[in-house]
């Protein structure tokens, strides 16, 4: 099984290379730049970001640029280039609630406690491809020639500096407490809290070991954190329309926005901001209603995606759910930790086209053979 | 910025810094002479910490992914300077960790060092209510239709 050696052909693979690399120029446009694709092509070098397991929008951006806009190949590109890096330090643990919004909605309350922060979204308005003459549209671009005047949140942190509260009353519009608290007082949500006396387990690196049903919800999260956008969204889709669920979640929480990263200071030992990343946190809400289930209640599963990709985040958030409701009775864990990451899925693709041709040799071998036996009056 | 910095704000401030504005105060400090003769203890190096999160429904942890570092330990006048700084940039993170130094080894030229983290805060902290004030206007109560 798999593709056989092959010789010959390198100036023919050389000359397709340099007809990849020479299109752009050929093409007479500019080359594009990278503060470019990061500020106006943010959302993918986000979704490149997620998918390579890498934060670092330069890196993505060339990733891209040099994939040609193949977000998959670019995600396969930036995770390659992680390989080669050295791990230098694991983080403090680092807590959502310091997440500094610059969006924030919720599915389930009109009126959430710290408000709903819409941030920037067309979700409300209509969507239509743009059909504006080029010199109208750029004119129309003009007065806004950098991305912080947008507010688009894309691009390098907004620093560390310990922020002031915005409130209204005594909630910090910036840090809004979570939905999840107020079920909780309302007694609305099972309890999957560890006791006082639990331990604290170390989580699953699946950089290190790959992850196989059985592992522990770690290893769940962090498969689904880095899982390709459209397999995880279809994945979630198909069993969201089972025979087996009722209804569809709701989401909690939807938030966009800065979350420090804190290494320990070599020399005093105590947590030091040494950069700021974005990400999208989702909790979503749904009904409990197995016989083994308690009936009375909610649950919620989490989603937590590096970038803004709401899609990706709100799908991981329903899979965790259906992952631990599950609890191994089919083959959903499975597909999750395995099936989901789209530079394996793709990598296996793409070998596809690499030569197999004694494979085939073989292929054909085999129903020559099943004829001949045929003749010999041997087949069934 | 009046009370003295702790180490770890220090950091964080001189992680916070630009680029220009790390190496244009490390290298008039080393041309004054003010740094004696500094040493790199570690090379700036650019690598990776893994960032684990406690999600907030079991409060279990687990690896969200990576983020891509540089990072970079100097010594001036016999005491060491650290620094860590999102991204690839080892001539940043040089500049980051001498001025560190120079702090942590209480020189006259610390003033200018603490003179520049406070720069780095107010332009941080206007940057925060910038962006505070572009989103703001979003802020919303759906009504409900009876």
């Amino acid at each position: 099984m798999g593709f056989s050696n092959a010789r010959g052909g390198t100036e023919a693979i050389l000359a397709a290379e340099r007809l990849v690399r020479s299109s752009g120029e050929e093409a007479g446009s500019d080359r594009i730049g990278l503060a470019q694709l990061i500020e106006r092509m943010g959302l993918a070098v986000d979704r490149v970001m997620g998918e390579g397991g890498l934060w670092s929008p330069e890196l993505a951006a060339r990733a891209l640029r040099r994939a040609e806009g193949d977000v998959m190949e670019a995600a396969q590109l930036l995770r390659a280039h992680r390989s080669s890096i050295p791990r230098l330090a694991y983080s403090e643990v680092a807590s959502t609630d310091e997440l500094r919004v610059i969006r924030r909605i919720s599915s389930a309350f009109r009126n959430p406690p710290g408000r709903q922060l819409l941030g920037r979204t067309t979700d409300y308005v209509g969507r239509l491809l743009d059909l504006m003459p080029e010199d109208a549209d750029a004119a129309e671009d003009a007065p806004h020639d950098h991305a912080h005047e947008h507010g688009h949140g894309h691009g390098h942190g907004h620093g560390h500096v310990h922020d002031e509260p915005v409130t209204t009353g005594d909630q910090d519009l910036r840090h809004p407490p979570r939905l999840i608290g107020l079920l909780r007082e309302m007694d609305m949500v099972v309890e999957r809290r560890p006791g006082a006396d639990a331990e604290d387990p170390e989580p699953f690196d699946i950089t290190r070991v790959p992850a196989r049903p059985g592992a522990p919800r770690s290893a769940v999260l962090a498969a689904l954190a880095r899982a390709e956008t459209g397999a995880l969204v279809n994945l979630w889709y198909a069993y969201t329309f089972s025979t087996v669920k009722h209804g569809h979640e709701i989401p909690g929480e939807v938030r966009h926005g800065w979350l420090p990263v804190k290494v320990a200071h070599p020399v005093t030992g105590r947590p030091v901001t040494v950069t700021e990343i974005r990400v999208t946190e989702v909790e979503t809400i749904d009904d409990l209603d197995r016989p083994e289930e308690d009936r009375s209640r909610l649950d919620l599963g989490y989603g937590l995606c590096f970038g803004h990709n709401e899609r990706k985040a709100i799908a991981m958030a329903g899979l965790d759910l259906l992952v631990h409701r599950d609890g191994g009775r089919t083959e959903l864990e499975q597909r999750v930790l395995i099936t989901l990451d789209g530079i394996e899925a793709c990598g296996f693709l793409e070998h596809l086209k690499l030569p197999h041709y004694v494979d085939f040799r073989s292929l054909l071998d085999r129903k020559r053979a099943v004829r001949g036996s045929s003749a010999d009056g041997g087949a069934r | 910025m009046t009370a003295k910095l702790t180490t770890e704000h220090r950091a964080e401030l001189l992680s916070a810094a630009t680029r220009d504005e790390l190496v244009a105060l490390a290298e008039r400090l080393l041309a004054q002479g003010a740094l004696g003769e500094p040493a790199v203890l570690v090379p700036p190096e650019v690598g990776m910490v893994m960032l684990q999160v406690r999600e907030p429904i079991a409060e279990e942890r687990f690896y969200l992914g990576e983020v891509l570092v540089t990072r970079c330990g100097a010594e001036v006048a016999g005491v060491a300077g650290w620094s860590m700084r999102g991204d690839d940039d080892r001539i940043a993170a040089l500049a980051a960790a001498l001025l560190d130094a120079v702090c942590a080894a209480g020189l006259p030229e610390s003033a200018e060092v603490e003179e520049l983290c406070a720069a780095v805060e107010r332009r941080r902290r206007r940057e925060i209510d910038e962006e505070w004030a572009r989103i703001a206007p979003t802020l919303v109560t759906f009504e409900e239709l009876p």
